[in-house]
């Protein structure tokens, strides 16, 4: 190794508390923007170039640099998001957090010609901006920032592990096959991030009829009975059971309901939604002849939507049996059911809903 | 009234006996504290001796339900009587807990 090597390797052992210092910030404020901003990535991860690394780049190119300064992977920051889309929303979260050396940055991704296929990323030379800390040692070192997707990460990893572990030049053939996946998974990549806008664009649009009150066009699922129940539809016959024993209502999620509905034969919101207009009156009622009498001041949020269910089976006349199930569909198949379903009968059956 | 707790395993198993009011609930809400710090079990609120359970008892079975998720935790009640399973459908409490 040559002087001028060993002066950088000297300087890199006398900033390694320093960098050591940068990789800390940086991963902070890389962690602490993404959780802000609701993004939810695979990994935020740094390293610090090992001094046995550095020795090697500097015999490859040592005389390109000048100091440690000019090495711009000292420390090296990495995103791996799930979505390509995401790519770009920390790029440009990247860009507003630091100093960005654009004539060094590079997004791979557009390098590759429009029949090549290979490696994916997009790489930002960064420094931190006073903005964050006001120490000019820190601020003059440069990092790498590289941001691609999980499968772009997956292929990089094993193309890294294939083509250089072993030190032995690779066959074109076997090349060509690595190439070709890179392009099977880009193709991947952009389905995953087109399902998730199709997706997001269908809740939108469920949001918004749910929202128009135009039921009977939103097939029942368990996206669109979650968005129904966002509405809080069962609230006001809550309030009122409630009121008959100045009880507090607790909260407690109903999506287990979904599957009753169903079982009922709704097929659409506009089906739960005419049941609920149909039978929130006799729920009420049957509430009101249950609690009455009694001075529990504590129900649950699913006392609504319980109760029109259970009277949506009585009124049909599917009794006994109908209501286990309601009860096997709730807490699934259990004796005991059997006994709740006979319990409520006898409660319900001089109710003026009951089928005769 | 009276609250057992017993391990059994990789249950635990906190055994009513008598009426569960709100004169009583204070001591039971102590009584079921070991079952708030339990992680990662299935707990048992066996409720073969118990003869009546008030608002005061609902809210100490569901403050063990609320407590049990985040310690990785199964509650189950067991051997609910006829009145006390018909307190759980009025409340709605019946699709809150798994009942055996």
């Amino acid at each position: 190794m040559d002087l001028h090597s060993e002066m950088i390797l000297a300087e890199y052992d006398a900033k390694l508390p320093l960098i050591e210092r940068l990789q800390t910030v940086v991963k902070t404020t890389l962690s602490d923007a993404i959780d802000r901003n609701g993004l939810i990535v695979t990994a935020v991860k740094t390293r610090i170039k090992t001094r046995e690394s550095l020795a090697g780049k500097l015999a490859l190119k040592g005389s390109k640099y000048h100091s440690i300064n000019d090495i711009t992977d000292i420390l090296g920051a990495r995103v791996i998001t799930f979505y390509t889309d995401d790519v770009d929303r920390i790029a440009a979260m990247a860009e507003k957090l630091f100093d960005i050396d654009w004539e060094n940055s590079v997004d791979k991704r557009r390098l590759h010609d429009t029949d090549s296929f290979g490696y994916n990323s997009l790489h930002y030379i960064c420094r931190l901006p006073k903005t964050i800390i006001d120490d000019p040692e820190l601020n003059a070192i440069r990092f790498e920032l590289q941001l691609r997707t999980t499968l772009q990460h997956a292929w990089a990893s094993i193309n890294h592990d294939i083509g250089y572990k072993t030190g032995v030049e690779i066959p074109r053939e076997y090349l060509r096959q690595i190439n070709r996946l890179a392009g099977i998974l880009e193709m991947a990549d952009d389905e995953f991030s087109r399902i998730r806008t199709e997706i997001t664009d269908y809740r939108r649009r469920v949001q918004q009829l749910v929202q128009n009150g135009q039921l009977d066009e939103v097939h029942l699922d368990g996206d669109t009975f979650r968005s129904y129940l966002n509405a809080r539809p069962f609230d006001s016959l809550n309030r009122r059971i409630a009121a008959l024993n100045q009880a507090e209502i607790q909260e407690v999620p109903l999506d287990n309901y979904l599957r009753v509905f169903i079982a009922l034969d709704c097929k659409t919101l506009g089906d739960i939604d005419q049941m609920k207009k149909r039978y929130e009156e006799d729920a009420y009622t049957l509430a009101r002849h249950q609690l009455g009498n009694t001075d529990l001041d504590i129900i649950s949020s699913s006392v609504g939507i319980q109760n029109i269910c259970i009277v949506c089976i009585l009124a049909q006349g599917w009794g006994k049996t109908g209501l286990t199930r309601l009860f096997n569909a709730l807490n699934g198949d259990n004796p005991q059911n059997v006994m709740l379903a006979d319990m409520t009968y006898e409660q319900a059956k001089n109710l003026p809903f009951m089928k005769s | 009234m009276t609250t057992t707790i017993s391990n059994n395993g990789n249950q635990l198993i906190a055994a009513f006996a008598g009426r569960l009011d709100t004169a009583a609930a204070v001591q039971t809400a102590e009584d079921v504290k070991p079952l708030l710090e339990a992680s990662n079990k299935e707990i048992i609120l066996d409720c073969t001796d118990l003869e009546y359970i008030s608002s005061s008892g609902l809210r100490i079975f569901l403050t063990v339900r609320k407590e049990a998720a985040p310690h990785g935790n199964k509650v189950i009640v067991r051997n609910i009587n006829a009145d006390i399973r018909q307190v759980f459908v009025m409340t709605g409490f019946v699709s809150l807990f798994e009942i055996q």
